[in-house]
């Protein structure tokens, strides 16, 4: 199959027909940026796994028949405010809901669209999918944490793409800061508005000064429809602290590329996962750790159940440059297989230029434990009954660690009732 | 007396390698049997087999519980049935709590007794109270299963589990090894309460010590997957004299 390539001419002309603003620059920019590259195809290491080539096409039906503009969208969230107690904001295809930015009134801390920052030579652009996301954007969101302030209400941003106003495509960008010793927790949280095939594809920047620490838990839930690309980079200055969870169990193509570079010693990085996922869905977590400071710790810590033909990727990568002595980082991936027909592809990577450093990584792939299901049933459990027990006790390694209590009612649901559906197909 | 377990002839492998090499015993009613014998003469397999491992292959003979063919059935048949193994080395389970395994086990009983559940109150006073005969701090309930718990607290949890299912025939499988004194009391304590002419008792042990606090109505000494000698419990201290030479060298004579 030849790879599919982004018509640039129908990319051109769908970033002029967006009106002029504060991002005007920025698009141009990155337009020919994206250009130089096009997107990444399956050639190159890095997305070996993960074909585009859907996206692509998904993206050149859209381009040619583009909107120039887009209003937010109008989503009931009274009942996600039962779920998850934060400040919800939704963002629709990039644009968020004007009157929710207005309402988040919470000292030390200020939300504007990215349009109106006066600083969008901050928006990122390094990457294709970092260059293709800048030159559509309607809008972003920038966030502010201000030095010392401690936000103790989840800041939550719902994604949720309606793919019957927006057919196609959508591009999310938020960018934060956070000042000296601030504190704030976010969840970003996918959801699918309608079930027409959508490509989203979302980059969040953090930055994180000294002493600053962020929670930051991701939620997965999209329509088995929806195709979506999700980076998050994060900068870590001395003494901060970033604790990253995502949970994964929708999608029918996900791709997940977590960065984070610890640019200040005695930083603390946690990157974490689970990913469930049955029928044809494609989840691939690619995570690289950038050491360039030390002493500093990280942890990539990865669960996976895998069932019907299902294929899951995790590639995390630990970079220790030359002098990052006193770096410790350990990688963590185990996967269940449910099924004969799924797939998992496990690639730890460790790179290491610096003397001084602890490095551990170890990746399995498997059933359940035979002993552990026997001393189950040997108490008189069923076989059905210590089989769910034990799945759940796989996922629950990571759910125990999820670092916004808030939100963990929420996704212990949401991953019960995804493994009923996995740990139910498996009996066919 | 009625007999509750009664093996015949017991041929078991894994692996294709036979360890259990035509077996016989008879356990009645309210009776406890201590079954020693050196390492590899297949003490561990006898429980494991009895209790439904499905590694073992039967190969011939037969068991009965009640008078009913037992390898038929599944672990948790023989389980709710009220058959009980105190594993040699109980597994961790991680992420599975303590407490609602043994809340799961009790009600997997129950059910299959046609009582009602076990209401999570109800459970909570009878899990104290038993976990303090076995001088248990009741902090283990809310851990996970065995989940970094040293060796001694693994075999209490073990007898906890027992205490709270209340079997009618417990497999003890070396539940005395690694044990400290105080801890081999406790475990001992938890087991002599248990004592009931209605329950039957097999305690697999590699040494005497236990049975100084567990007094059995009966020792069986096996080798080579044949109980080769059976006694009261003199055999165990003539045993504990002589060595298990002296019996494995009595057979081949």
């Amino acid at each position: 199959m030849s790879a599919a390539v982004l018509n640039q001419d129908l990319l051109e002309a769908a970033v002029g027909r967006l009106a002029a603003d504060g991002l005007t620059d920025l698009r141009e920019r990155a337009l020919v940026r994206f250009g130089e590259t096009g997107f990444p195809s399956v050639r190159e290491e890095n997305w070996r796994y993960t074909n585009l080539a859907a996206a692509v096409e998904l993206s050149n039906a859209y381009l040619s028949d583009a909107p120039g503009a887009i209003s937010a969208t109008n989503v009931d969230i009274s009942q996600l405010n039962d779920d998850i107690d934060a400040h919800w904001i939704v963002i629709s295809s990039g644009v968020a809901d004007p009157d929710a930015l207005a309402a988040l009134q919470d000292d030390g801390i200020v939300i504007t669209p990215l349009s109106e920052s006066n600083d969008s030579d901050q928006v990122c652009i390094d990457d294709p999918l970092s260059s293709f996301n800048a030159a559509l954007l309607h809008d972003g969101l920038r966030v502010r944490v201000a030095e010392n302030a401690r936000i103790e209400k989840p800041i939550g941003f719902l994604l949720q793409d309606d793919a019957a106003a927006t057919a196609g495509l959508s591009q999310t960008r938020i960018v934060v800061d956070l000042g000296r010793n601030a504190s704030a927790s976010f969840i970003e949280l996918h959801r699918s508005g309608g079930d027409s095939a959508h490509f989203a594809n979302s980059v969040v920047q953090m930055e994180l000064d000294a002493g600053a620490s962020a929670n930051f838990v991701r939620i997965q839930e999209r329509s088995t429809k929806h195709m979506q690309i999700g980076r998050l980079q994060a900068r870590l200055q001395e003494n901060t602290t970033f604790n990253f969870t995502t949970i994964d169990v929708g999608g029918k193509l996900i791709r997940n590329d977590v960065a984070v570079t610890i640019e200040g010693a005695h930083a603390v990085a946690n990157v974490c996962g689970v990913y469930l996922a049955d029928g044809n869905q494609h989840i691939d977590n690619h995570i690289l750790l950038d050491h360039r400071v030390g002493p500093a710790v990280s942890m990539q810590d990865y669960r996976g159940i895998v069932g019907g033909r299902a294929r899951c990727i995790f590639n995390g990568k630990a970079l220790v440059r030359e002098g990052a002595d006193g770096t410790d980082a350990e990688q963590s991936n185990r996967n269940l297989l449910l099924s004969d027909t799924a797939e998992i592809d496990t690639k730890p990577e460790l790179e290491i230029f610096a003397d001084d450093v602890k490095c551990a990584h170890g990746t399995t792939v498997g059933q359940l434990d035979k002993k552990e299901l026997f001393y189950l049933r040997s108490r008189g459990l069923s076989h059905e009954q210590a089989r769910i027990l034990l799945t759940r006790a796989f996922a629950g390694h990571i759910l125990k660690k999820l670092p916004i209590e808030n939100a963990k009612k929420y996704i212990d649901q949401l991953i019960e009732r995804k493994l009923d559906q996995l740990t139910g197909d498996t009996d066919q | 007396m009625s007999i509750m377990l009664e093996i015949e002839n017991l041929q078991a492998s894994i692996d294709d390698t036979p360890i259990l090499r035509g077996l016989s015993l008879k356990v009645g009613a309210g009776e406890v049997h201590a079954i020693m014998g050196p390492n590899g003469s297949g003490k561990s397999t006898l429980a494991q087999v009895i209790a439904g491992h499905e590694d073992y292959r039967v190969t011939d003979g037969s068991v009965l519980f009640d008078g009913e063919n037992l390898l038929d059935l599944a672990p948790e048949e023989r389980a709710r049935k009220g058959i009980f193994l105190g594993f040699q080395y109980p597994v961790e389970i991680p992420g599975v709590n303590n407490a609602y395994l043994l809340k799961a086990a009790v009600n997997a009983r129950r059910t299959y007794q046609g009582q009602d559940e076990i209401d999570a109150f109800e459970f909570l006073k009878l899990a104290r109270e038993k976990m303090s005969l076995l001088d248990m701090d009741p902090g283990f309930l809310n851990r996970g299963v065995n989940e970094g718990f040293s060796g001694g607290e693994k075999k209490r949890n073990e007898i906890l589990q027992m205490a709270l299912l209340e079997p009618r025939l417990a497999i003890l499988d070396e539940t005395d090894s690694g044990l400290d004194i105080d801890a081999l009391k406790a475990v001992a304590k938890g087991v002599n309460a248990l004592r009931d002419p209605q329950r039957s008792i097999v305690l697999v042990t590699h040494y005497q010590r236990l049975l100084d606090y567990i007094v059995p109505d009966y020792v069986h000494v096996l080798s080579k997957g044949r109980i080769v000698r059976s006694g009261d419990k003199s055999l165990a201290l003539e045993l504990e004299a002589r060595g298990y030479d002296w019996v494995q060298e009595a057979v081949s004579a």
